[in-house]
């Protein structure tokens, strides 16, 4: 484990819509970078949860 | 939202032996998706058990989606009785795993995971090519759009001649 993989033919048709861009520039930050943007993007889907429910809330 | 720097900083200060695995070890590989929790697997040492149980203790951690008030108790007894445990905890959401699919446990995954710092602290991650077998391996229709980054990101570490 793990052997070399077969190019699984399902999987490369999902690989084409993969957008490279972000994932070279993703490669660029440090391991710290990385998380941190991760938590950015975590924060801003629940404040936009939170936007969406309180949109559909009775007022 | 789960805090990931206090997490592991929870698990490393408490000397809890682990491997990251999950959708935080695509992210540090490079994955520009979004991962609501940790995933780890985790050392079944009877003494790593206690350091597991001391270090998540003060972050109080519950069975997630369990509804409130079930009798569960946090310690090596309930530990040693399961296996996977999907919790939810004070400082965010945490799935600790003794075995995952096409990996096996700690042991096991052990020559296979990489060192990482960040934070300012050292933690193992698997590495992306065993990240890339369990996740195939797992056999799940969702990841695969997951395993196509995972993959087009090893590409790019073999063209840069690098990676991690």
């Amino acid at each position: 484990m793990p052997a070399p993989f077969e190019r699984d033919p399902v999987i490369e048709a999902y690989k084409k819509d993969v957008d490279r861009t972000l994932l070279r520039a993703n490669l660029k930050k440090t391991l710290t970078e990385r998380i941190e943007a991760l938590m950015a993007l975590q924060k801003l889907a629940d404040e936009a949860r939170r936007a969406g429910q309180k949109s559909k809330s009775p007022r | 939202m789960t805090d990931f720097r206090r997490l592991l900083d929870a698990l490393t200060e408490g000397h809890v032996e682990f491997v990251i695995v999950g959708g935080l070890a695509s992210t540090a590989h490079g994955s520009a998706r979004l991962t609501q929790d940790i995933d780890v697997v985790y050392s079944r040492a009877a003494a790593n058990l206690d350091r597991l149980i001391v270090a998540l203790a003060p972050y109080h951690p519950y069975l997630r989606g369990a509804p409130a008030g079930l009798p569960f108790l946090w310690d090596v007894a309930t530990l040693q009785r399961g296996l996977n445990f999907t919790l939810t905890t004070t400082i965010g959401d945490i799935d600790l795993l003794g075995e995952i699919a096409g990996g096996g446990g700690f042991e096991a995954l052990l020559p296979h995971a990489i060192a990482l710092e960040m934070f300012g602290f050292r933690c193992r991650c698997l590495d992306l090519p065993t990240l890339i077998h369990v996740k195939r391996a797992a056999g799940r229709p969702k990841d695969l759009e997951v395993l196509a980054e995972l993959e087009a990101l090893l590409e790019e570490g073999d063209e840069s001649g690098g990676g991690e």
